[in-house]
């Protein structure tokens, strides 16, 4: 199928040559142009840092928010607006360490949100200080000293907050994560996908030469099979995709840990409190008329009776 | 009157079920709520007060009855029941000694002790109650609170661990005999109150012929004028219900919150109102009622939801607000209109959570770090309060902006009767918008509003971003761009004043050309506006100047309505330690104005002790009055 638009911007992406995020970019040129995304119906959102720069590069809806928050303001816009795909771009130590809250809540709610995690080690704008998924007494060539605080594992704390679709992939895998990436979007639901991705200026211990030689793919063992069939399964396919996610190491699975299409999005929990969501939704309501309220006198005071007092005639009799 | 018992004992209901029966039978009532930050077993009153002549604004000491739950309220409040007055307590907890109140406060115990000492009385509530009667003429009516709910549970069967809820009917029963209310209209407020629980309404409607056959003899002895306000129906409600309902009326489609006292309350009635049900039946629109996990979530996605082309607001408090200012930032950088409804508690820090305060002034004007246009509006009453709610939001489209409607925990749990809004005289004005398309700039310069498309407008696509930006909405660090694109933001505050009518920004209330000039601004107003008119009749001229914009603040104004006046005729009154307007005024004005009143226990100021201070003020005794009334 011909890309109905292009999706390159024309500002120039002033990342580091070599950087993973080129990677990580190209795949989602990709992905939006074999979903053929209507632009003004796509919203990528980011927090800061490298990462965070990615919407201005991409020929979609863009907000580029404050560290840590992309989550909250993507979860406002597609509230407001179910009908757009949202997207949201972040760093490890932006959805993982500033804004672990916002991430977390986000699995408990299954908001239908792609997140994408920009996954390199190190907080690249600042220099290179250890970022969560740094592992303990790591010493990259930014670091005055090893590491010592533990990483968080992306994938399990997907997994355990509640995401319906999780899966993991490498920056330089650029076919794979391209399918990823469609797969995360088109999943209805939280989706996340934690990307490996070297960082060429400040993280010399997990480089494209390292991933290259541990990474290797899941659906590589034709008996691995992700998907949760009925609700029942829930369980076992969970416990299964997080004793995957336990590996590090000599050899790191890529490819999709979970996918549990039976839990409601919240999309769906929200229309059951709301009459006519999200087909009706904030986006295209109407609230006035001629500069006027939907409400007139008559239906103020019925929609409001509660508080109305009505006072007895006085003085009868 | 004033009413008092535990935390959880239904004083509340109590408070509703009165209130609704006095405006019912014609009279204008006020009541603020007074509680800790507990769940049960603190104590709490409420304050009430009712008049036959003008909906009232203001409380003021002493109570003409106080109705008791518990020994706790007798010890608290005794010294503010007027001579003469009424006191109906529990005859069963005659003999509770204060030392025998875990609930109380050591320091409340030791200083209630010592007036006691003071005035040679004993530390048992039948001390009191004696003292009471001997010294102070109050009528005393002892009610034996088990022997009435045990003959209610005999009657009805009620389990007697649970006749415990029933506690609100006794206080009702008893201020309505005292008031001489009779059944029916009792009955109708039970009804009100239980609506379709009519076991409830029947059993609190016996419970009030037992009250009433026990207080036979004081049936009516507090005689009520008849009421001469002229009103047909009328709403009653507290500050949150009052904000919510200017929420659905401006069209706010998306509230975020996080669970905060004082403000919780209005996004609990948001919910509850969130079908919004057209003339017959249809829903005509709905709100998203989100609460997040912290505050930053909330006003983020707020501000998520707005580029959506949606009224969107968020909800809090001090400690919120603190939380949400990166957020406000952010707004402000990518001109996102948005509204924090704003209620000030006592702080720092956690403060006094359930208590009033004013002190967050300079907090809603100054927080962020950078320059941006900032819109905050204070409401002084609330029928203000829902036209300003509305207001807030067409500012913050019409400009673009950021808006923090600041109000305060007084104004959010003071229940009052208010004249039905003018819903035909609403506007909702959504400001310069276009359908955006190819080549769309959000930020465009051409003009100093540029006009707005929203996120999933056809064929258009636009970018926002907190770092500095061209017209797209794309980084920038050009200096020539980042010179234009800040003036452009900050600039919008001088269109702001030049545009609002004055009436939206200052209100003076009382002669133009005064003796003596009150400034304030929040819910200082009502008490003020009554203490101008106490003076006004012994003879002062005296106005008040209600300042509602407070930022931009509409300095030219302020300089033509005090021309003439000097800085020694300028009073300032507010709930802090600072009375901080007054700083606000010097740093707009140069105006410095010294003479203040000052109020930071938590509680609100009354009329009395207002009276009292200004006295002290306009007499030359003193410069700054710090007022402390209240338990």
């Amino acid at each position: 199928m011909e890309p109905r638009k292009g999706y390159k911007s024309n500002v120039w992406p002033d990342w580091c040559p070599g950087c993973g995020n080129f990677g990580i970019l190209t795949a989602l040129y990709k992905a939006l142009e074999e979903l053929n995304l209507d632009p003004s119906e796509t919203v990528i959102v980011s927090g800061i840092g490298c990462s965070g720069k990615t919407p201005h590069f991409v020929n979609v809806n863009g907000v580029h928010t404050l560290h840590g928050r992309a989550i909250p303001f993507a979860t406002g816009i597609k509230l407001s607006n179910p009908g757009l795909k949202v997207i949201v771009h972040g760093g490890d130590g932006d959805l993982l360490g500033i804004g672990a809250g916002h991430f977390v809540a986000l699995g408990r709610r299954n908001i239908d949100l792609t997140v994408i995690l920009h996954d390199n080690g190190v907080y690249g704008l600042t220099k290179g200080q250890a970022s969560p998924t740094l592992p303990l007494k790591v010493k990259t060539k930014s670091l005055a000293k090893p590491n010592i605080q533990q990483p968080v594992n992306p994938v399990l704390l997907a997994l355990s907050s509640g995401y319906t679709f999780v899966a993991r992939g490498y920056a330089f895998d650029g076919m794979h994560l391209k399918n990823l990436i469609k797969m995360a979007v088109q999943h209805r639901g939280a989706s996340f996908i934690d990307v490996l991705q070297p960082c060429v200026t400040f993280n010399d211990v997990y480089t494209a030469d390292f991933y290259r030689k541990a990474v290797y793919k899941l659906d590589g063992d034709p008996g691995w099979d992700p998907v949760v069939k009925t609700p029942e399964e829930a369980g076992i396919k969970l416990l299964r995709a997080i004793e995957k996610s336990l590996e590090w190491g000599d050899r790191i699975p890529i490819g999709v840990f979970y996918v549990n299409p039976h839990v409601s999005a919240f999309e769906d929990r929200l229309g059951e409190r709301l009459k006519g969501y999200p087909s009706i939704n904030p986006s295209n309501m109407v609230i006035e008329m001629d500069g006027k309220p939907v409400f007139t006198q008559a239906l103020f005071e019925k929609v409001f009776r509660d508080f109305i007092v009505k006072v007895s005639s006085r003085r009868e009799g | 009157m004033l009413l008092g018992g535990p935390q959880g004992s239904g004083i509340e209901t109590s408070m509703w079920i009165l209130g609704r029966i006095l405006v019912s039978k014609g009279f204008g009532v006020i009541a603020d709520r007074e509680y800790f930050s507990n769940i049960t077993g603190r104590h709490s009153y409420i304050q009430m007060l009712v008049s036959s002549v003008k909906l009232p604004r203001s409380l003021r000491y002493p109570v003409e009855i106080l109705a008791s739950m518990d020994a706790e309220t007798v010890f608290t409040h005794f010294t503010e029941l007027s001579e003469g007055g009424i006191l109906v307590y529990d005859v069963n907890i005659s003999s509770k000694r204060i030392e025998e109140i875990p609930s109380m406060e050591d320091a409340t115990r030791e200083r209630i002790a010592r007036v006691l000492a003071e005035k040679g009385v004993k530390t048992s509530v039948e001390s009191v109650v004696e003292y009471l009667e001997r010294d102070r003429r109050v009528l005393p009516l002892g009610l034996d609170f088990s022997s009435l709910l045990k003959a209610l549970s005999e009657q009805y069967r009620i389990d007697s661990r649970a006749v415990s809820k029933f506690l609100s009917g006794v206080i009702v029963s008893s201020v309505a005999v005292v008031l001489g209310l009779d059944e029916d209209i009792v009955a109708a407020g039970f009804r009100q109150q239980f609506r379709e629980r009519e076991e409830l309404v029947e059993q609190n409607t016996m419970l009030y012929r037992l009250v009433r056959s026990a207080l036979s003899k004081h049936y009516g002895a507090v005689r009520l004028e008849e009421p001469r306000l002229a009103m047909e129906k009328v709403m009653v409600v507290t500050g949150n219900d009052v904000v919510a309902i200017g929420k659905i009326v401006a069209g706010v489609r998306y509230q975020s919150y996080y669970p905060i006292t004082p403000a919780a309350d209005e996004s609990f009635l948001l919910e509850k109102y969130d079908n919004i049900l057209g003339e017959n039946g249809e829903v005509i629109g709905s709100v998203i009622v989100m609460q997040t996990e912290d505050e930053i979530a909330a006003v983020n996605s707020a501000i998520g939801a707005a580029l959506t082309g949606v009224r969107s607001s968020t909800t809090t408090s001090g400690p919120g607000f603190d939380l949400m200012v990166e957020g406000l930032s952010w707004a402000g950088m990518n001109e996102v209109p948005i509204v924090i409804t704003y209620y000030q508690r006592g702080g720092p820090s956690t403060g006094q959570p359930t208590r009033g305060s004013q002190s967050d002034l300079f907090n809603a004007i100054f927080a962020g770090h950078g320059e941006f246009a900032r819109v905050v509006l204070s409401s002084g009453d609330h029928l203000d309060a829902f036209y300003d709610t509305i207001e807030a939001f067409n500012i913050a489209e019409k400009y673009q902006v950021p808006v923090i409607h600041l109000l305060d925990k007084f104004l959010a749990n003071t229940v009052t009767v208010m004249t039905i809004p003018d819903v035909e005289r609403v506007r909702i004005e959504r400001g310069v918008l276009t359908r955006g398309g190819p080549g769309y700039k959000r930020f465009s310069l051409e003009s100093l509003i540029s006009p707005r498309a929203f996120i999933g407008g056809k064929d258009t696509v636009m970018w926002y971003t907190g770092d500095e930006h061209d017209e797209y909405g794309h980084i920038v660090e050009d200096p020539e761009v980042r010179a234009r694109m800040y003036s452009k933001r900050i600039e919008k505050l001088s269109l702001i004043l030049r545009d609002l009518p004055m009436d939206r920004k200052l209100r003076l209330h009382g002669p133009s050309s005064p003796d003596y000039l009150i400034i304030g601004w929040g819910s200082v107003k009502g008490v003020v506006l009554d203490a101008v008119e106490y003076f006004s009749e012994k003879g002062l001229k005296m106005s008040y100047l209600d300042l509602k914009l407070l930022w931009p603040f509409p300095s030219e104004d302020f300089l033509r309505i005090t021309n003439g006046i000097p800085d020694s005729n300028i009073l300032a009154v507010e709930h802090s330690y600072g009375v901080n307007i007054a700083e606000l005024v010097a740093m707009n004005t140069g105006r410095r104005i010294v003479k203040r009143v000052s109020k930071y226990t938590g509680r609100p100021i009354t009329l009395d002790e207002l009276i009292h201070g200004l006295e002290e003020i306009v007499s030359g005794k003193k410069e700054r009055v710090v007022l402390s009334r209240g338990a």
